[in-house]
């Protein structure tokens, strides 16, 4: 074993992308399976700069259909193994991921959202959330946590690991090209050093002992014969799913005890709508905000709440009503009108956030 | 510094302005301050209006983009027309005086708008290398966003691989700190 990459807490002025390869080191992470694509590649770029000192390793594929197979892999070999990609390489993702699904395989990837669709712009959007939390041919059985800082995303880097083998759910942490490429202050440390075990990791196949006398034979599925017999294994999977929700959903409020004006993000443009609604709030208007953390699974009651108590939703995000879609389907059945600021691809400042909010109790008068 | 203070830098592709918000941010970690910096950036390698958005100030920032900056600075006739969006009525506005045919182009609504030789100056005194350099001191001039030692500690950590083969290089990097400085401090501006 290397020495331990950081020692005590550090603070840091970094990208982003550089807190990614840190967190993952910190986490114990064995290897990084990789194809560029912007706006992740530093986070490659930065493993490939640590790795060898700790003796981690790296390997870069042919695409990202083999970047996410080849992570698949290094889980089943026992290996804390995660990949990263964006925009077009999310979607090639999905093919393995939903593997991952079916297989219960503990991969992580961290995506770094783009514009959309397709090429679209190397830059920022939010448009990768449906993707990323339903992308594959299943029902969406996997982790997503949207993070909003450099802190998170080391935070939750580290935690998605164990999220992952812990539950054995596909984990992803979302973030965005902002995220990834920006600059601003953290607080690296030794998650082990703070009391956070990590997850041990264990091999799934080529385990010592006959199969069968000595241990139970590693059976890994992604096919069925009988359509009664895949809908008993997913029947599990849900059961699994939902008995764990109410363990891992995450999520943060403000203000949301009878508010005028109930505004929902996540990610980077929570933070513009956390800074609005303060200011609003300041100025003595009924205004607050609600985040989910978790994406998947999505924390149903706690939104439900806050909005039982709101006369009216805002939703904001850098897309075209994909967290808008989320909420109405978590809200469904309750009365509260819903409306959406939707600017798919774009960042979205809080002065934009202040205006539509002024806007909708203005028209209320 | 009770306030963030924000930035908009732009000039062309090639032209420095990310490094300069990367040595002047640097500058900042090392006074302790919070920082958020975000670069513009396109599909291009090369070309095109490069822009860095620096916010520093003593508190965690908040969002990384936003619509009116403290100082706004334009490095060509391309910059100005790109960020000139970016000036409100406190905005303080910067362009470098050898940029023609931008005179409907320049913020009317900026509390202040500044023409600064910043070029000329760069390639008749000193380098055209350090044209950069010269403007990191007019923003720091601006701004107080950090000190000129600490912005000279920070150069000295960026580039003081370049003084160890060539001592003149630091001389010159100084001097053009501080006359981009002296540029902007005399003005009234801070």
């Amino acid at each position: 074993m290397g020495e331990k990459p950081i020692k005590g807490e550090q603070k840091a002025f970094m990208t982003g992308n550089e807190a990614v390869a840190w967190a993952a080191l910190a986490a114990g992470a064995d290897i990084m399976y990789g194809y560029p694509i912007t706006p992740q590649n530093e986070i490659m770029q930065y493993w490939t700069r640590l790795a060898p000192k700790y003796e981690k390793k790296f390997l870069q594929t042919e695409d990202e259909l083999s970047a996410g197979f080849t992570t698949v892999g290094g889980v089943l070999a026992g290996r804390r193994a995660f990949t990263a990609t964006a925009g077009p390489g999310n979607v090639l993702m999905q093919e393995p991921m939903s593997m991952a699904e079916a297989m219960r395989i503990p991969t992580v990837v961290v995506v770094q959202q783009r514009g959309g669709p397709s090429t679209a712009t190397v830059i920022y959007s939010q448009q990768e959330v449906t993707l990323t939390c339903f992308g594959g041919n299943g029902e969406g059985l996997r982790v997503v946590y949207s993070t909003s800082s450099h802190q998170e995303l080391f935070d939750y880097t580290i935690k998605a690991f164990n999220t992952a083998w812990k539950y054995r759910f596909p984990t992803f942490v979302l973030a965005d090209g902002y995220q990834a490429k920006m600059r601003e202050s953290l607080v690296l440390y030794d998650p082990q050093e703070k009391g956070q075990k990590m997850v041990p990791t264990e091999a799934f196949v080529g385990k010592p002992g006959t199969p069968g006398e000595d241990r139970a034979p590693a059976h890994l599925r992604n096919t069925y014969n009988i359509e009664e017999e895949l809908m008993d294994e997913l029947a599990k999977d849900i059961k699994e799913y939902e008995e764990m929700t109410p363990e891992i959903t995450e999520y943060e409020e403000f203000n949301t005890q009878d508010t005028d004006v109930l505004i929902v993000a996540h990610g980077i443009v929570f933070r513009s709508v956390a800074m609005a609604a303060r200011e609003l709030a300041e100025e003595g208007l009924k205004v607050g905000y609600f985040r989910p953390i978790t994406l998947r699974p999505f924390p149903r009651q706690e939104l439900q709440k806050a909005a039982a108590k709101a006369k009216q939703i805002l939703v904001v995000e850098s897309a075209y009503g994909q967290l808008l879609k989320m909420v109405k389907d978590n809200l469904y059945g309750l009365d509260v009108p819903i409306k959406g600021y939707l600017r798919p691809g774009v960042g979205i400042t809080p002065e934009e956030v202040v205006a539509d909010v002024r806007t909708i109790l203005g028209e209320e008068e | 510094m009770d306030k963030t203070v924000k930035i908009a830098l732009a000039g062309e592709g090639g032209q420095g302005v990310q490094s300069v918000a990367m040595i002047l941010t640097e500058a900042a970690a090392m006074e302790g301050k919070e920082i958020l910096y975000i670069p513009n950036f396109g599909v291009e390698q090369r070309g095109g209006v490069s822009i860095a958005f620096v916010q520093i100030g003593d508190k965690k920032i908040g969002a990384p983009k936003f619509k009116t900056g403290d100082i706004v600075i334009a490095l060509s006739d391309r910059a100005v027309r790109r960020v000139n969006m970016y000036a409100g009525h406190e905005t303080i506005f910067i362009y470098d005086a050898g940029i023609e045919g931008v005179e409907d182009d320049l913020p009317e609504v900026a509390q202040r708008v500044l023409a600064i030789p910043a070029l000329e100056t760069a390639n008749k005194e000193l380098h055209p290398r350090v044209f950069n350099v010269l403007i990191m001191g007019a923003l720091i001039g601006a701004t107080h966003v950090v000190t000129l030692e600490k912005a000279k500690e920070a150069i000295e950590k960026k580039l003081g691989y370049k003084f160890e083969q060539n001592p003149k290089l630091r001389e010159m990097n100084f001097k053009a700190l501080e006359r981009g400085y002296e540029m902007v401090a005399g003005t009234g501006v801070a």
